[in-house]
């Protein structure tokens, strides 16, 4: 147990630091702005909802480096009780 | 045949020079052979660092205008045997030297030596792209801040553009004090976004300015822990298996704190 967690301090700074730079990567390798990102984000979502539920603010995409090329990861936590309809 | 490993960065100030003047050096105490060229026309520094600045009489722009022989340029170091330097002219501009230019001198070092390391300017421009003309390797050399990371991807991508492998990381001024704290990211987390093989961490080190101001490489100074990386590092570039070590605190009150935070 960390001492300073018992405390509820804020959150730590290097955290802050890898998501900041999750983001700010996969703006950089897509080329693409922010606003385009969240479209695509919330399109892909729109399409994904019609088969599964889940929360629509837990959903996160990057893009990462694999051998020479690129893989989009999309995470689209969804809930156990739902089913593919 | 030897190697031509380019070492880059993207961003300045993150230790390119410290580890090309202590790499080549480690490597040549390890019995190699090896010649550091200076890619960082207009804005030399490797000499400087390596302490031989006095001794640079031609540069690699005198090779290429054909004013003295390739292997009259190279500058030997004075501690080590088979450690050779190649300057960087000071007048000239980074666009002043063509690709192919670089490209040739490589080639023909790496007949004669196990390795040359090429020290590769910041940025992303001609300098750049000269510096890894000749190169086969890549090392990258990241420190674990959110724009030296970012400038570290944007440089692997266009290495992997050119073909060039394996690319591998140097992650340096490492903290493990900072890291404990939450303070500095994580080496698991750097590895994590920017997907590459890890060659080594150096720790920061208070001895990198000293041995800077007189123009000794670390890897000189014994027993230091910028040193010890180092040389493993070297080791790892010639083949061996030397585990990464796990970076520990070295003080005692940080000792006793990590006790209390494991149970």
């Amino acid at each position: 147990m960390d001492f300073k967690s018992l405390f509820g301090r804020r959150s730590k700074s290097s955290n802050i630091a890898t998501q900041r730079l999750k983001l700010i990567l996969t703006q950089d390798r897509f080329d693409v702005t922010e606003d385009s990102m969240k479209k695509l984000q919330f399109e892909l979502t729109e399409v994904l909802a019609k088969y599964f539920e889940f929360t629509m603010n837990s959903v996160s995409m990057s893009l990462k480096r694999e051998g020479n090329s690129y893989v989009l990861v999309a995470d689209f936590p969804y809930q156990e009780s739902s089913k593919l309809q | 045949m030897g190697k031509v490993i380019v070492i880059t960065s993207g961003k300045g100030g993150v230790g390119k020079t410290t580890s090309t003047a202590n790499l080549g050096s480690a490597l040549a105490m390890i019995g190699k052979t090896v010649v550091i060229i200076d890619a960082d026309v207009g804005l030399r520094n490797l000499d400087v660092v390596m302490g031989l600045e006095s001794r640079v009489v031609f540069t690699s722009m005198d090779v290429i205008e054909k004013r003295c022989e390739l292997d009259k340029a190279l500058v030997k170091d004075r501690r080590v045997e088979d450690l050779m330097l190649l300057a960087a002219s000071q007048r000239n501009r980074k666009d002043d030297i063509k690709p192919e230019q670089m490209y040739d001198i490589c080639e023909r070092l790496k007949e004669a030596y196990d390795f040359v390391l090429v020290d590769s300017p910041a940025g992303i421009e001609q300098g750049f792209h000269n510096a890894a003309a000749g190169a086969e390797e890549a090392i990258i050399i990241t420190t674990p801040d959110v724009s030296a990371i970012r400038d570290a991807d944007r440089i692997i991508g266009l290495l992997q553009n050119q073909n060039i492998d394996p690319i591998s990381l140097i992650l340096n001024r490492l903290s493990p004090t900072l890291v404990r704290k939450g303070n500095m990211i994580s080496k698991n987390d750097v590895l994590d976004i920017l997907n590459i093989d890890l060659l080594g961490i150096v720790p920061e080190d208070d001895g990198v300015i000293a041995s800077t101001n007189r123009g000794v490489p670390l890897v000189h100074t014994e027993g230091s822990p910028g040193a010890d990386a180092y040389m493993r590092i070297a080791r790892r570039m010639t083949g061996q298996r030397v585990p990464i070590p796990e970076m520990r605190e070295d003080n005692f009150f940080s000792n006793i704190l990590n006790w209390f935070s494991r149970n």
